[in-house]
């Protein structure tokens, strides 16, 4: 081999060489094609869900509901489109992937054309059924953005929302080597109060697997060894709210901002003035969000934290249907049926008269709307009790409780559980509601 | 002003059920809340029932109890009634609407399909007679009536309603028939009957059927004793007054005492005090104050020392009842069977596991000066002397009391054995097909929390026979057949026949050769077909519960305890139904009776052919089989008629 006279392997030669190879590269997200094919005419509804039916319904488009066998004679005594299906754990995404194509296969005989989750864990089912659909494996990894928080908070970094840091970990001692470290940037590391960081679970949805760490010794006590893999991140000190998102054809469609008065336990929609006037920030922060998301349709629940310097740090972001009743709070005082916006956004082939007919224009609220969710304190349980001067007080709505089924109560620990009935509040006085909001938490309303 | 509020009340309520009508079949669960939600905004008026009574066809049909326990208005209980109406919440609010349903029912506004026009009546005034608390509150009582405000304004409202639209003189017959059939079937707890009674006194002052107010001043006096010298004495004023007695006067205290005692089962609180004085300064009077038979008499008088010495230790205010098992259980002369006193002995001194002293101390109010060991021996005497008094209580026990009772009959040796066990050592064992099983060691039974409204045997004996059950069912599953075959001799003992017959096919869960599961039935029990073979100890079989509209509740044990001619002539099953339950309507005209045709106190009856209309599995000995070919078509085809178009229209029936 001839010997040049020139240094190949130099610096200055790779670098040039590198930044060559960056010229007229696409760099960034991969976009997706979000538009759905002409095939198939139902929709699958991913999940069982009698308010969505219900909206699907009334809406009159042709559908058919997946979901767990259970619900089939039901399904099948009251006339709705069924097919039944056992999601049952997958221990990976990519399990899901594979499973779909055998229930793909199934539902495109019955003229099926496009699928939308109800609850979480449908998500990545729904994601791998249109990616099948369209013949795009992306569409499903572009589903797992939003259930597999590391990827979700990278991709949000990577779209220029702030986010904290973060970082995965598999063991105890990452966490406490990410803990330390966050508290050497802080200063902190040998201070009486170090920053407290938090742990959460990959793809649990709402307070499931969150833990928050103050200190080395929380580590060893609040974790175990079932709790990881798991997500690690520096504390985001604000208000936390959390906000629905009507998109399609990537535009907003309407923006619920909900106020959570106490979070686990109440939510309040419209939030108070103090938070509403917050909405120019936060629509620029959604408006970020969906860019960075690559989002064309559907409708999105992210959760965002509002510092004392009023700058919008995003959380986490879902994408279906939010808890805490916040749907019922928003159709008492919006007056238009979100389940049904709901479904109408998260088809591509939906048109714009029938949005428009569904979804208002305008953001005007007939008072606030709040929800309590009650969960048992009592280890046994028989009966139910209303507070008397709850029940005769004129914000009072209405509640859903019925005596127990179950008279033993066993706390999970994990998240804050199932609640077993609601207090619905509505009045015109958002102070008056957050007052009522708080008041109850320690109150049995199961004896 | 007030009229206008109201109209508007009702017209928000019209307009939640106009929603609720027009939604979907499968989505009316999503309105119901709104519906009751405004129901109950219209119940704190009495215009506002009303017109909720008049829609109430309406909100039925609308669907407010669809996917509900209310649904099917044919399987509702009346005695559930109170549980769900003290509840709270939505489930106080649909009973309470499923009550005017009724209503409009009984009084013939709402024709519905399942539920006749007597149907509802009767369900009602069953209803009032068992809530007529609610019907007739008392201010010292408000706290008893569990639910506040609210809540407990609107049930009055409802009851004050009932009572307009029903009359109360159906109430107290309802309310006597009730009492007099519990009354008949002698429990050992008699906390219901005394709580009934003392409401039933309430209807004394209303205008109420002569016989009526007879009976149920019976029972007043039987409770709070009026002899000549108790009347308005309490306990301590009585002590002192007895004392200053001359013999005849003592003797005429006696006597009035137990007759009322003999007649109703119940036992006066000064009538404890009497017995206690006399058992220390005039034995000789202790016969007259218990009223004993001939046997009894000889069996006190055998055993006087420690008659006394029970007395002593068992027989105290509280626990009064107590008395009345004394009296029976020397009428039994089961004292004479030898291992009973030395086990009975054995009681006084006891040392007691520590939790068994704590249920036992529970079981009365606290500063009664009463020790635990009395308790129980009071208990003791009470399963001795009512072995078909033993109830199940609130729990879902029944094989468990069916044991405490069989034993109590035949095996008392045995029953002190495990009484001694379970209350010293925290245990009770038993072998099963070679291995033995220690209740300390299991977890749980049917029941894991125990009503404790239970006599102080089976408060001690239910939890650890109950858990030694569930393990033999758990150990005799998948065997291909019903589990009971093996289980219940097992369980019970030898006195258990080893032939088992059940209906159901285990394997495919239907109804298969139902002739042949009824033949057999006859011929081994009917003394017309089994060659005239007499039951000897009870047989443990299965029966289905169904309720007054014949609609399959669940299974149920209950024991034969024999077989015989009633005052007619006609043969009937004498059984023992471990829930006590005073009115027994199976539907079909099926009315098990407890007095009457012959029954021993503690037993229900049915023609035989009803019974064996309901029963689903069954022991016999099979070296006594009768001629079942013999057994008339006609008989099998009038109880396969009964059984299919009851509990077997649940069933799938296979023909072989």
């Amino acid at each position: 081999m001839p010997r040049l006279n020139q240094e190949t392997n130099s610096f200055k030669f790779t670098n040039q060489n590198d930044r060559k190879r960056l010229n007229g590269r696409q760099m960034g997200p991969l976009r997706i094609n979000h538009e759905r094919p002409e095939r198939g005419s139902k929709v699958a509804l991913i999940g069982w869900s009698v308010p969505s039916i219900e909206a699907m319904q009334h809406m009159n488009k042709p559908y058919i509901v997946v979901s767990h066998e259970d619900f089939k004679p039901y399904a099948e005594q009251h006339n709705i489109p069924f097919f039944a299906w056992d999601f049952g754990k997958p221990s990976h995404y990519q399990e899901v992937y594979e499973r779909s194509g055998d229930l793909y296969a199934q539902l495109v005989e019955l003229d099926v054309g496009h699928a939308i989750p109800i609850f979480e864990e449908t998500v990545e089912w729904s994601g791998a059924l249109n990616a099948r659909l369209r013949n795009d494996p992306n569409v499903f990894e572009h589903s797992i953005l939003f259930r597999d928080k590391a990827m979700m908070k990278r991709r949000a970094h990577i779209g220029g929302l702030k986010v904290g840091v973060f970082e995965e970990v598999e063991n105890k001692e990452e966490v406490k080597r990410f803990f330390r470290r966050v508290n050497q940037s802080l200063l902190k590391n040998h201070s009486q109060d170090p920053d407290p960081i938090h742990f959460k679970a990959l793809n649990k949805a709402g307070a499931a697997g969150h833990r928050m760490i103050f200190s080395e010794e929380d580590i060893e006590s609040k974790l175990t060894d079932e709790s990881f893999p798991g997500l690690v991140e520096s504390h985001l000190h604000g208000m936390e709210i959390s906000c629905e998102v009507f998109i399609h054809r990537g535009e907003i469609k309407f923006l619920n901002i909900t106020e959570y008065v106490l979070l686990g336990y109440s939510s309040m929609v419209p939030p108070s003035a103090a938070l509403e006037h917050y909405r120019p920030l936060i629509v620029e922060e959604v408006e970020k969000l969906i860019q960075a998301f690559d989002i064309q349709y559907g409708m999105i629940h992210p959760e965002f934290f509002i510092t004392d310097q009023e700058e919008v740090y995003f959380g986490e972001v879902a994408y279906r249907i939010p808890g805490g009743h916040i749907f019922e709070l928003i159709q008492k005082v919006y007056k238009f049926n979100p389940f049904g916006a709901h479904l109408l956004c998260c088809d591509p082939h939906t048109t714009q008269e029938e949005l428009e007919k569904y979804v208002p224009k305008e953001v005007e609220a007939d008072g606030h709307a709040g929800s309590f969710l009650v969960y048992p304190r009592k280890k046994t349980v028989s009966r139910v009790q209303i507070p008397p001067e709850m029940e005769s007080h004129p914000s009072f709505d209405k509640h859903t409780l019925y005596k127990p089924t179950i008279t033993k109560f066993q706390d999970t620990n994990e998240g804050y559980g199932n609640h077993w009935g609601t207090v619905f509040l509505h009045g015109n006085d958002s102070e008056e509601i957050s007052q009522l909001l708080t008041d109850y938490v320690d109150y049995d309303f199961y004896i | 002003m007030a009229v206008e509020m109201d109209t508007s009340k009702i017209e928000a309520f019209k307009q939640e059920l106009e929603t609720m009508e027009s939604t979907y079949s499968f989505a009316k669960s999503m309105y119901q809340s709104n519906v009751l939600q405004a129901a109950a905004k219209l119940m704190d008026d009495e215009e506002g029932l009303s017109a909720l009574y008049q829609l109430a066809e309406r909100y039925e049909q609308a669907g407010i109890f669809q996917d509900s326990p209310w649904e099917d208005p044919s399987k509702l209980q009346p005695y559930l009634v109170k549980g769900s109406l003290q509840a709270g919440g939505l489930t106080t609010i649909s009973e309470m609407l499923s009550e005017l349903r009724m209503v409009a029912i009984a009084k013939g506004v709402y024709k519905r399909e399942g539920v006749s026009e007597g149907q509802a009546q009767s369900f009602l005034h069953e209803v009032m007679a068992l809530n007529i608390d609610i019907l007739f509150p008392e201010e010292t009582e408000a706290a008893r009536i569990e639910g506040e405000g609210k809540e407990k304004d609107r049930m009055e409202r409802l009851f004050q309603f009932l009572e307009e639209k029903l009359s109360l003189a159906s109430i107290s017959g309802e309310l006597v028939k009730e009492i007099s059939g519990l009354i008949a079937q002698r429990p050992i707890m008699v906390n219901r009957i005394v709580k009934m009674v003392n409401h039933a006194e309430k209807l004394l002052e209303k205008d109420i059927a002569e016989s009526d107010r007879k009976s149920i001043q019976t029972y007043v006096d039987a409770i709070k004793g009026r002899t000549k010298k108790s009347k308005n004495c309490d306990t301590k004023k009585y002590r002192n007054k007895i004392k200053n007695l001359k013999e005849d006067a003592l003797k005429a205290e006696a006597h009035s005492f137990a007759k009322t005692m003999r007649e109703t089962g119940l036992v006066a609180s000064n009538h404890v005090v009497l017995v206690r004085y006399i058992n220390k300064q005039h034995p000789q009077l202790l016969a007259e104050a218990l009223d004993l038979t001939n046997k009894g008499k000889a069996n006190l008088e055998e055993h006087l020392s420690f008659v006394q010495q029970l007395i002593k230790a068992g027989i105290h205010i509280p626990l009064r009842q107590s008395l009345y098992g004394l009296a029976k259980m020397l009428d039994r002369g089961v004292l004479s069977s030898s291992p009973v006193i030395p086990g009975m002995r054995r009681i006084f001194e006891l040392d007691l596991h520590s939790e068994t002293r704590k249920v036992l101390l529970n079981s009365i109010n606290g500063n009664e000066g009463i020790t635990a060991n009395s308790i129980l021996i009071a208990g003791v005497i009470s399963v001795l002397g009512q072995p078909l008094g033993i109830g199940q209580g609130m729990n879902p026990t029944c094989q468990t009391a069916r044991g405490i009772s069989l034993w109590s009959l035949h095996a008392p040796g045995h029953l002190l054995d495990l009484i001694a066990r379970a209350a010293r050592d925290g245990d009770v064992d038993l072998t099963f097909e070679g291995q033995t099983i220690h209740s300390k060691d299991l977890r749980e039974g049917l029941v894991d929390d125990l009503h404790d409204e239970l006599d102080p045997v089976s408060l001690i004996l239910v939890p650890h026979l109950d858990r030694i059950y569930s393990e033999l069912v758990r150990r005799s599953k998948f065997r291909g057949d019903d589990v009971h075959k093996w289980v219940n001799p097992a369980f019970y003992g030898n006195w258990v026949q080893k032939g088992f017959c059940g209906v159901i096919d285990p394997m495919t869960g239907s109804v298969a050769d139902y002739p042949g599961f009824v033949r057999l039935f006859y011929g081994t029990h009917h003394p017309d077909y089994n060659e005239g073979y007499e039951l000897i100890y009870p047989n443990p079989v299965g029966i289905f519960i169904t309720n007054a509209f014949g609609k399959l509740l669940g299974l149920h044990a209950v024991s034969i305890q024999r077989i015989a001619k009633d005052p007619s002539g006609e043969i009937r099953i004498y059984f023992y139904n471990p829930n006590n339950d005073s009115s027994q309507d199976w539907g079909q005209g099926i009315e098990p009776s407890v007095e009457g045709c012959n029954e021993i106190p503690g037993e229900s009856s049915l023609p035989f052919h009803q019974f064996v209309s309901r029963l689903y599995a069954f022991h016999y000995n099979q070296y006594e089989q009768g001629d079942a070919y013999a057994v008339e078509d006609e008989i099998v085809q009038q109880v396969e008629k009964l059984a299919k178009e009851s509990w077997g229209e649940q069933h799938t029936w296979v023909q072989l």
